[in-house]
Parts: structure tokens; sequence; C-alpha cells
């Protein structure tokens, strides 16, 4: 898979930028409309929890905006996978492109989306004059875990939902829940021990998590928790490839 | 050298009574044991080669499988029994201008179509201003292709894909889109294509483009191979079937 990835980058590099793009070209404000989305909903959750149930937590509003930022990420990946299959049947019936092709650079268009909506949070920060420390350091590799995450979902659903359409109700279901369950606004850490364990077997909750800890607050991340969002994400990327290969054959006949 | 080996190659399509294209429908299916399907042979027992250089054409009438025959060989589709090696790069001409986004523009549509194509970067960066000069279209480079006709459409297609320096072709009917002077240019590009050696697999309805072209010929009769030989024998064959 990695060859056929690097044999075809040229292809990946451009439908990535492509669809990146078609998103934002038919209105000049397109790329503004984008980030407006995360902003409102920063907005809104903000003056809920920080009026009307008052947050304990320092920064409440940079703590929000990056859960929002690195589930949106997480969001629109998934659901750009999901559709990367079915929305482009020209190149699955009439000629041939190794399929994980697309899938990658649907990962790769929201990964540029989410580095986007990262500035603006970084820019947040500096207005709040939050001065990150050496601790950042984790968060790329945080950051390349998601995106591995993010990847290997989308090659398991992207396939899936070519055989059976309705994954695509069945996975937005799952981002609901998996919005409230990800400690996007409240903070995991601070539940009792049981709950937490089991919330942090989230491999998203557990990265929002130690992002927030390595960006915001300056601790350094526990290697389990580094080690636990790895060897998750590495799995599910297994999985989802065997599930890739396994479907890939009938994707012609059944898109 | 063979370039293309096929031996005992079938290919069996599912019909189902009900399609069924959600989870939720196949759950059901599971419960519902008599809804089945019937198999549909579109392909048959073929066995064929093509050595390096060789024009194969591929006749027939309507629906004895040549275009499943040619998705097959280009692995689009995957044969139910038997094998096709291929030893080379395959660009396919099935249709022209895939991926084409109405969204983007000429420039940005043909650097698309032409990775897909399989030229690199550089080579696209290098042929952009031919390839719109030959459709006479470098005025509208920067117009996104929603606006363009279906004839420009079709010229900036056909001319970002002769660009393409392909190992092995396969040409599906290419000729039936384009009027006179289309076709003109095709044969242009094909007679290139035969000086410059390359391996190609036509399917066409066009029997003088074929004759003209083809060094043997394969004939598919109901999924079934009837022959593969000399051109002209292959052709009195095919008429003698009607």
């Amino acid at each position: 898979m990695i060859r056929n990835l690097w044999e075809y980058r040229c292809l990946v590099k451009r439908l990535a930028i492509s669809d990146f793009k078609i998103r934002y070209k038919n209105s000049i404000l397109g790329f503004f409309w984008s980030l407006l989305e995360p902003l409102l909903l920063l907005l809104v959750l903000y003056i809920v929890f920080a009026y009307a149930f008052p947050s304990t937590q320092e920064n409440y509003h940079l703590f929000l905006l990056i859960g929002i930022v690195l589930w949106d990420f997480f969001t629109k990946g998934t659901s750009m996978g999901l559709n990367s299959i079915i929305g482009k049947p020209g190149m699955i019936r009439q000629v041939y492109i190794p399929r994980e092709v697309l899938i990658f650079s649907s990962s790769l268009t929201a990964l540029m989306m989410a580095v986007l909506e990262l500035g603006v949070f970084f820019i947040f920060m500096a207005v709040s004059r939050v001065i990150p420390t050496s601790t950042i350091i984790y968060f790329p590799v945080i950051f390349i875990i998601l995106f591995m995450l993010i990847f290997g979902s989308s090659l398991a659903i992207g396939a899936l939902n070519t055989y059976y359409r309705d994954v695509q109700y069945i996975w937005a279901v799952v981002l609901q829940a998996g919005f409230f369950a990800s400690g996007i606004f409240f903070d995991i850490s601070t539940y009792p021990e049981y709950i937490k364990n089991i919330l942090l077997l989230n491999p998203v909750a557990r990265i929002i998590l130690i992002s927030r800890e390595s960006l915001l607050y300056n601790a350094t991340v526990p290697m389990w928790d580094l080690a636990f969002c790895f060897a998750s994400s590495i799995m599910i990327l297994i999985v989802g490839y065997l599930i890739f290969i396994k479907l890939e054959p009938g994707f012609a006949e059944e898109v | 050298m063979k370039i293309i080996e096929a031996t005992n190659v079938s290919k069996a399509y599912k019909i189902p009574h009900e399609k069924k294209t959600t989870l939720f429908e196949n759950l059901c299916g599971l419960m519902d044991s008599k809804t089945g399907y019937e198999t549909f042979t579109a392909l048959k027992d073929i066995n064929f080669s093509v050595k390096k250089g060789e024009w194969l054409g591929i006749i027939g009438h309507n629906g004895s499988g040549k275009s499943t025959l040619l998705k097959l060989i280009a692995n689009t589709i995957r044969p139910t029994e038997g094998d096709i090696l291929v030893n080379g790069k395959i660009t396919s001409f099935l249709e022209l201008g895939i991926g084409f986004q109405p969204d983007l523009t000429a420039k940005e549509n043909i650097e698309i179509y032409g990775s897909i194509m399989g030229l690199s970067d550089h080579d696209i960066r290098d042929r952009i201003d031919d390839i719109l000069e030959f459709g006479g279209l470098t005025r509208f480079k920067d117009t996104k292709i929603k606006n363009f006709s279906s004839g420009m459409v079709v010229r900036l297609a056909f001319s970002t894909a002769i660009q393409i320096e392909p190992e092995i072709l396969l040409l599906d009917e290419v000729l039936a889109v384009g009027d006179l002077d289309f076709q003109k240019k095709c044969f242009e590009v094909f007679e290139n294509y035969k000086k410059m050696d390359k391996t190609v697999v036509y399917v066409s309805h066009d029997l003088s483009s074929v004759v003209q072209f083809c060094d043997r010929v394969l004939l598919l009769n109901h999924g079934k191979q009837v022959g593969i030989g000399d051109t002209e024998e292959m052709i009195g064959l095919y008429q003698s079937l009607a």
C-alpha cells in the first residue's frame, strides 16, 4: 500500500489539493465560512459552559477550542473518507488507480483544513497570552497519530460504505455519540476512575486530553498515554487495511 | 515477450432479484432465505496473449463481453476464475475525461486528468500549454469547465489523453463520440502509437479501423471465445455470425 501511495504521489497531491479548493472556491469567503462553523460551536459551548454551568477550567475557551479543532479533524476526515470511493465512480469504474489513493487524499484534504483551524487556535492562544512551553513538542506526534487514526478508520468505513450505503448513517450516529463522549467540553480526567478509564478507551478522547496537557497545561505527556494512542491507531490502521483489501476487488461493481 | 496473458478467464456477475445496497437490507435478507440471485456469465474461458508492439482487436456483438474483458485487463474488476497477467503499465482509454471536476478550471483539470493517466508533475508542467493549444482552448485555461460546451470538454480530454506515453493502451470505442475531424485526429494518434511500437488492445465496432490497425483479432460471442487469429478471417467469421 505504501508503495502504491508513493508511486501515485502526484495524483494523491493533486486530488487532495483540488478537493480542498473545490470546498472553498465557490465563495470568496468560503475559507472563512469553514472556520466559522467551529468558531460558532465554540461560542455556543462557551456560553453554555462558562456562564450557565461555570467550568473551573483555566483558559476554558482554549480548552474548548483545541477539543473542537481536533474533533472537527476527526469528523471531517472520516466523513470525507466515507464518501471518497462512492463519490468518484468514474475513477473506480473507468480507470485503474490503486483505490487507497482516493482515501488517502481525502484524509490529506482534512489534514489541510485541520492545519488551518489549528492556525486559528494558535492565534487565540497568542491573544490570550498563553505561551506554550517545551511540552509542545509532543503535539506534532499526537497530531500524526490522529491522522493515522483517521486514515485507518477511513479505509474501513470508505470500503464498507461502498457495499452497504447505510454505513454513512450509522457513522453519523457514532460521530454524534463521540462528540459527547470525547471530552470536548468537559475534562475527562476529573471524573471518577472507572468512568475515566472507560471513556479513555476511545483514542480520540485520549488524544484530545493529552493534546491539552501538552499545549495548555505544560504537563509532560505520560508515555503510557502516548503508547496507548499510537497502538490503537496502528491497530485501527491494520484492521481498516484488512477490511479494505478484502472489499476492494468488488468496488467497480458496487460503486 | 508476452505483455498480456489471459488463461481460462471467466467473469460471472451476480444478479440479485432484489439489489441490496444497505446493511439493513442485508440483515433482513438473512432471515428471508427465498431471495437469492442468478449468476450471469459475462465471459467464459477466455485464453489469449498479446505480444509487445502488437495491436489486438476485440470484436463481437453488443453484450458479447468486450468491455468486460477490457475492464478485466485494466484491473478495475477481477475475474471470477482464471488469471490475467500484465507486464507493464496500463493506460486505459475507456472513457474520456475521467475525474473532470466541473468546479475546477481547465488547467487544474488537465493536471488531475494527467496524473490519473500517469503523467508526472514535471511532464504536465511542460506540456500544459501544448495541450491547451492543441484543443484550441488557450483562451479558456482559467475558465471553470462547468462553463464549457460538451465539445470543448471532449477536446480538452482528448488533447490531454494523447499526451500520455503509454506502455500498454486499452481503447474502447473512442471513435464513437467524435465527429469526422475528431476521428481523423484519433487516427493520426493511432498511427503514431503504431510507429512507436506500443501494445494496444482495441475494441471497436468500426471494422474498417480494426482492419487498418489490428494485427490479430479476438472474436467474442455471448461471452465465449469464438476464435483468435488473422484479422480478415475473424471479421469474416464475425459477419457470418449475424
